[in-house]
């Protein structure tokens, strides 16, 4: 096998087809890094909820004297209650642990999360503040539904708030973004592989009498073929290098401000790279194949 | 050398027979000219030859191989031991002499080495020396037609198969051609020329094969063009 040869076929093809051959660099760009960018978000969404979930606590709000929900009737919990309550959410399977948050806690809790000038921080009182059970879970990711029902029956229970809804919603949303980053990025990749088969068909069409020649001297399939494959395929490095530029500005503006606002820990460069990776392999892929299934119909042999 | 039994072509959508039950042999380091009107089968004999085209029943030995055997993958392998030559040329207009011949030695992997020392013999053997250097477009067609010889021998082939080599040059030019392809056959390489050309086959007095319709009507040794009255 002679690689210059290989080379200067290849070259003189790119050439000759330049408009194609930047058609499908854009093309296999633009969905790479779309592929890319999905599997960054999948990266993005599995590192926060493992940040949240570990943190996330069923609050089982408690009734106290001036508490306005009609179950509890206008009393606090009494001291007996509470050690009633505190032993039976213990005894629900798939809580971890029951911590209680008395009313200073939470009120240092409270004015933790407030400017110092805030108005409510300034009026709420001590005593304002609602005394709590904070569950722990034992598998946040699990549905305890049956959990947040159960400890709602209790008595002397006002409210039950469950912070995993607040996180849901965000991840549902995250979620939303990579199908349609992934969805773009599935249309871009059949785009470029027809933009590729096209590219090969034009090639084989220009180089007919060369294959033809190479044909009857007894080239192997492998030598008539390999210029065109390797044509896809560095189109579909460029591409793919292209993407990786992209999916590396994406990680520096994109998921580096977004981390910022939502988990206190960021994407890190070694997801940037297992997500180049997978696209440059994917988009080789992509081109080898398309650039194979063509020839097997414009290139007899 | 060539060995055709009992061998039947039908080209999709088409019910005459292309060849109809062909049978012949052709030895090593033979010449014979196939002669017979267009459309007789004479190319699709070639075409089977270098098993471009299947046959839809009989054998077909050539270099004691069975075609049908043959499996895709050693095609081109087969191919290497067979030079072509057609009416048309067919050589590649943006590389020169020597580039032409040596085109078929690369695309085969041939070392460099081995393309430098061999081209300019093959040339010199076709009476082009001194021309390597020039670009298709400023031959004449008999010097093209040497080009095309020279790549189709310069892997020393067992066989080479002619298409008409004479069809586009004038009889004189012809002639050289022939004096040419004569050489060749004098180095034991066997060859198979498929022609028109009434003048040629009378003045070399080799075997002649005639076709008519797909089948042999006259396997003659040192015969001439027409029928032999």
């Amino acid at each position: 096998m002679r690689a210059n040869f290989i080379f200067s076929e290849v070259w003189i093809g790119l050439r000759r087809n330049l408009t194609m051959t930047l058609a499908v660099i854009l093309t296999v760009a633009v969905g790479m890094a779309m592929l890319g960018v999905g599997l960054l978000i999948n990266a993005q969404v599995s590192m926060m909820k493992d940040f949240w979930y570990d943190r996330v606590e069923v609050s089982v709000f408690l009734c106290h004297k001036s508490t306005a929900i009609p179950k509890c009737g206008g009393k606090g919990v009494s001291d007996p209650q509470l050690k009633a309550l505190e032993a039976k959410l213990k005894g629900i399977s798939g809580v971890a642990d029951v911590i209680y948050e008395d009313q200073e806690t939470a009120f240092k809790n409270f004015k933790a999360t407030l400017a110092e000038d805030d108005v409510m921080s300034q009026t709420a009182k001590v005593e304002d503040m609602p005394t709590s059970f904070r569950l722990k879970l034992a598998d946040p990711d699990s549905n305890y539904q049956p959990i947040v029902d159960a400890a709602r029956a209790m008595p002397g229970v006002a409210s039950v708030k469950d912070q995993r809804e607040i996180v849901g919603s965000l991840f549902d949303m995250l979620d939303k973004l990579r199908s349609a980053a992934l969805i773009v990025a599935g249309t871009l990749v059949v785009a470029a592989a027809l933009l590729i088969g096209n590219t090969v068909r034009l090639s084989a069409f220009n180089r007919r009498r060369e294959t033809g020649i190479m044909r009857l001297v007894g080239a192997s399939n492998i030598y008539i073929q390999l210029p065109f494959v390797m044509e896809g395929v560095i189109a579909g490095l460029i591409g793919g290098v292209v993407a990786a530029v992209m999916l590396i500005m994406s990680k520096v503006f994109l998921f580096d401000g977004l981390a910022g606002y939502l988990a206190n820990k960021t994407l890190g460069w070694d997801d940037v790279a297992t997500s180049i990776t997978w696209t440059m392999a994917i988009g080789v892929l992509i081109c080898v194949l398309a650039s194979f299934i063509t020839l097997r119909r414009y290139l007899r042999v | 050398m060539i060995h055709f039994d009992n061998v039947t072509k039908v080209y999709a959508n088409q019910n005459r027979p292309a060849l109809d039950h062909v049978s012949v042999d052709v030895d090593k380091g033979e010449f014979v000219f196939l002669v017979g009107p267009s459309g007789s089968g004479k190319s699709t004999f070639l075409r089977l030859i270098l098993k471009e085209e299947r046959p839809n029943s009989g054998a077909i030995h050539v270099a004691g191989k069975d075609l049908a055997r043959l499996s895709n993958f050693k095609v081109p392998h087969l191919r290497r031991r067979i030079g072509c030559v057609f009416q048309d040329f067919r050589l590649l207009p943006n590389k020169n002499v020597y580039e032409n011949v040596a085109f078929a030695l690369e695309v085969i992997g041939k070392p460099r080495r081995f393309i430098r020392k061999v081209v300019p013999e093959v040339i010199e053997l076709v009476g082009l020396e001194g021309k390597a250097h020039r670009m298709p477009d400023e031959l004449s067609g008999g010097e093209q037609q040497r080009v095309a010889m020279a790549r189709a021998f310069v892997n020393r082939p067992m066989i080479l198969l002619a298409d008409e080599p004479t069809g586009n040059i004038d009889p004189a030019t012809s002639i050289g051609i022939m004096k040419v392809l004569d050489r060749i056959n004098r180095t034991g390489t066997t060859v198979v020329m498929a022609t028109h050309d009434a003048a040629i086959v009378d003045s070399m007095r080799k075997r002649v094969v005639e076709l008519e319709d797909g089948k042999i009507v006259r396997d003659q040794s040192r015969g001439v063009y027409g029928q032999a009255y």
